[in-house]
């Protein structure tokens, strides 16, 4: 077992994962996060992108190769251990918000630090400075369910960051949300990244989001390509032969 | 059929709580049978018989209360996108779940016939043959429609309460926002009226806490004060401590007033745990029982009501011509014991389904923690506080009034 390059914070290699049911998942993608890049993987649905992102980020482990952090072979790490690096180095944001809704928005932001063991006042101060930050302060006392979902969704941004992991994991974070929103929730993520030297894996589907990225990786059919293409659409001739055949 | 072959697919824990549905179902057919036999062997005195049948009615509540939990909790009959997509939404299932629910009692009443005639001496070839003649008023042949009648009232009333209570709701087309509730402010549970629609069940506190007290206490005084007048004591069948019916009419008071203050009882020991500074912990667990308080609280305010029973059937001497060295319980009819055990077991198998409810309604947010890397004992912990919680702050306030509604009963 080679330890990864040095400059890769996290980096995989030929990862195999099968679905309980038998269905593919990924087919032997390999591939190195840079330390404080935005990645982003894209392609289209079903090819793989949160069953990759789940891999990379311990959820899932994969049936082969090997996923490496800083040196750490998370591939063989056991369950206990993979839990506590995702609550010590690791973000995740999911596509829909997923805020606890007994607790209050800074209660939410303030969670994961808590969970590490922070005391309580400088996890709230933490947890206020990054709401400010993302333009939600005046909502830190309301219940997620009073919130919009752009909203909800900045707060889950706002809890991802706040507990400054090495890797954030972003996966597709706007899927749910109109385009104004969306530009406005991507802007803050990249530069609240970059200004703190977060590395980011973003599964995304739109372009827009790609081009905030350093670099864009292309999953087609769960396995690595350059550029996704889909295959070219058959010829209208087809439709014809379809009707008759129906 | 299709009630049928969603039944059949069930996991086996689902499958156990059906037939605990069942069990109850078949154990409140045979207290409702033997009233039937008690008329039959003793048609001079249909005042009796029918005060027993009046006492069913517990029973019968307590299965039909535990149907509606196991009902709520069957994943076969939750609206799902699978079936809605071929046409059977919440209103189809409505109809399959109270479909499920009378099979399940239905085949309870069924057993608890087969039972009735097999003590009764009517089915033969089986040991205990005709064990309970007398008690079961042998020997009369059984009318047809009478016994039909009585079987089918508990799948009947159980199956029409699961259609009524699962029936599709929709939210109001303009639903205001939920007013928030007062941040970290008085203890005191206000009501909330329609803000159940607008967001989760946090937003309301319940407003059944003042009632509960209020009925508690009127309860209570009820009982002293009828307890001081010597009336006509009223003699119970099957062994129960006889007494003044004002005594037990405040009795019943006091009961009814624990179980109606259950919910308000969960949301302040809720509130009381995420009181003051708390850590990850205490906020999880507290906020959650807060949330829960409704569909926790009111079937624990049930088990506290039927504690507080047990705790004076056990404590107060019965009729005068039982031994007294040998206890009260052993007094006890077969009949009323079956009764008693049966009303207890449906309570706290109700809670349990209660709380598997509660546990499936927040398995999405469970996930979430822990993808955040929440660790799974932190939650275990949690839930293990939220329980330890209840115990402490709900077993001496139950033994306490369960001591209050017992003195009159026993210093006479």
């Amino acid at each position: 077992m080679e330890a990864p390059p040095d400059n890769d914070v996290l980096w995989a290699r030929s990862l195999h994962f099968t679905h309980d049911d038998g269905s593919p998942g990924l087919g032997g993608v390999s591939l190195g996060v840079r330390e404080g890049e935005i990645l982003a993987v894209g392609g289209p649905c079903g090819s793989g992108k949160t069953t990759l992102l789940r891999c990379l980020a311990g959820l899932l482990r994969p049936q082969q190769g090997e996923v490496w952090f800083n040196s750490l072979p998370v591939h063989t790490m056991g369950a206990f251990a993979r839990e506590r690096l995702r609550r010590e180095r690791f973000g995740w944001i999911d596509p829909a918000p997923a805020l606890v809704p007994e607790l209050t928005v800074w209660e939410n932001t303030a969670l994961p630090l808590m969970l590490r063991g922070t005391p309580r006042r400088r996890a709230k101060t933490t947890a206020l400075e990054w709401l400010e930050r993302l333009d939600i302060g005046d909502r830190a006392r309301h219940r997620p369910h009073r919130l919009r979902r752009a909203e909800q969704q900045r707060v889950a941004v706002a809890r991802a960051l706040a507990s400054s992991p090495t890797v954030l994991f972003a996966d597709e974070p706007t899927a749910s949300l109109h385009r104004a929103d969306r530009a406005h929730l991507l802007r803050t993520l990249t530069t609240a990244a970059r200004s703190h030297r977060i590395t980011v894996v973003v599964a995304t589907r739109d372009a827009q989001t790609a081009a905030l990225a350093d670099r864009t990786v292309g999953l087609l059919d769960g396995r690595c390509v350059s550029a996704a293409h889909l295959p070219e659409v058959a010829d209208p001739e087809g439709r014809a032969a379809c009707s008759l055949s129906a | 059929m299709l009630a049928l072959r969603l039944s059949r697919g069930a996991r086996p824990a689902v499958q156990l709580r059906r037939l605990l549905v069942a069990a109850a179902s078949a154990g409140t057919g045979f207290l409702l049978l033997g009233t039937l036999g008690h008329a039959l062997g003793h048609p001079e005195a249909p005042a009796a018989s029918l005060l027993r049948l009046v006492w069913c009615a517990v029973p019968l509540a307590a299965t039909v209360h535990l149907a509606l939990a196991v009902a709520r909790t069957d994943p076969g009959t939750r609206p799902r996108p699978g079936l809605s997509a071929v046409g059977l939404g919440p209103a189809h299932l409505m109809a399959v779940s109270a479909l499920t629910t009378a099979l399940s009692c239905a085949l309870g009443s069924g057993l608890a016939l087969l039972l009735f005639l097999h003590l009764r001496g009517d089915l033969t070839g089986l040991p205990f043959d005709g064990a309970a003649t007398d008690l079961l008023g042998g020997g009369t042949p059984l009318p047809a429609a009478g016994t039909l009648t009585l079987l089918a009232l508990v799948p009947g009333t159980a199956s029409a309460v699961v259609a009524w209570q699962l029936r599709p709701r929709e939210k109001g087309r303009a639903t205001a926002p939920a007013p928030a509730p007062a941040p970290g402010g008085a203890s005191r549970p206000h009501p909330a009226p329609g803000a159940a629609e607008a967001g989760p069940a946090l937003a309301v506190v319940p407003s059944t806490l003042p009632w509960g007290v209020a009925v508690l206490a009127a309860g209570l005084a009820v009982e002293t004060y009828a307890s001081r007048s010597a009336t006509a004591s009223l003699t119970l069948p099957g062994g129960l401590p006889p007494g003044p019916l004002g005594v037990l009419a405040g009795w019943l008071l006091t009961a009814v007033g624990l179980a109606l203050a259950g919910p308000g009882l969960t949301h302040l020991c809720g509130r009381l745990l995420q009181a003051a500074r708390p850590g990850a912990l205490r906020l999880l667990a507290g906020r959650i029982l807060m949330a829960e308080a409704h569909r926790i609280g009111r079937p624990l305010g049930v088990v506290c009501a039927v504690a507080s029973g047990a705790y004076t059937t056990a404590t107060v001497p019965a009729a005068p011509r039982a031994p007294a060295v040998l206890g009260p319980l052993t007094t006890l009819g077969p009949l009323t014991t079956l009764g008693g055990l049966l009303v207890a077991g449906c309570a706290v198998a109700t809670l349990l389904t209660a709380a598997v409810e509660a546990r499936q309604a927040r398995a999405q947010h469970t996930d979430a923690l822990l993808r955040l890397g929440a660790p799974a004992r932190t939650l275990r912990a949690a839930a293990a506080l939220r329980t330890g919680a209840l115990l402490a702050l709900l077993t001496p306030l139950t033994l306490l009034i369960a001591h209050l509604a017992a003195l009159p009963l026993t210093h006479r």
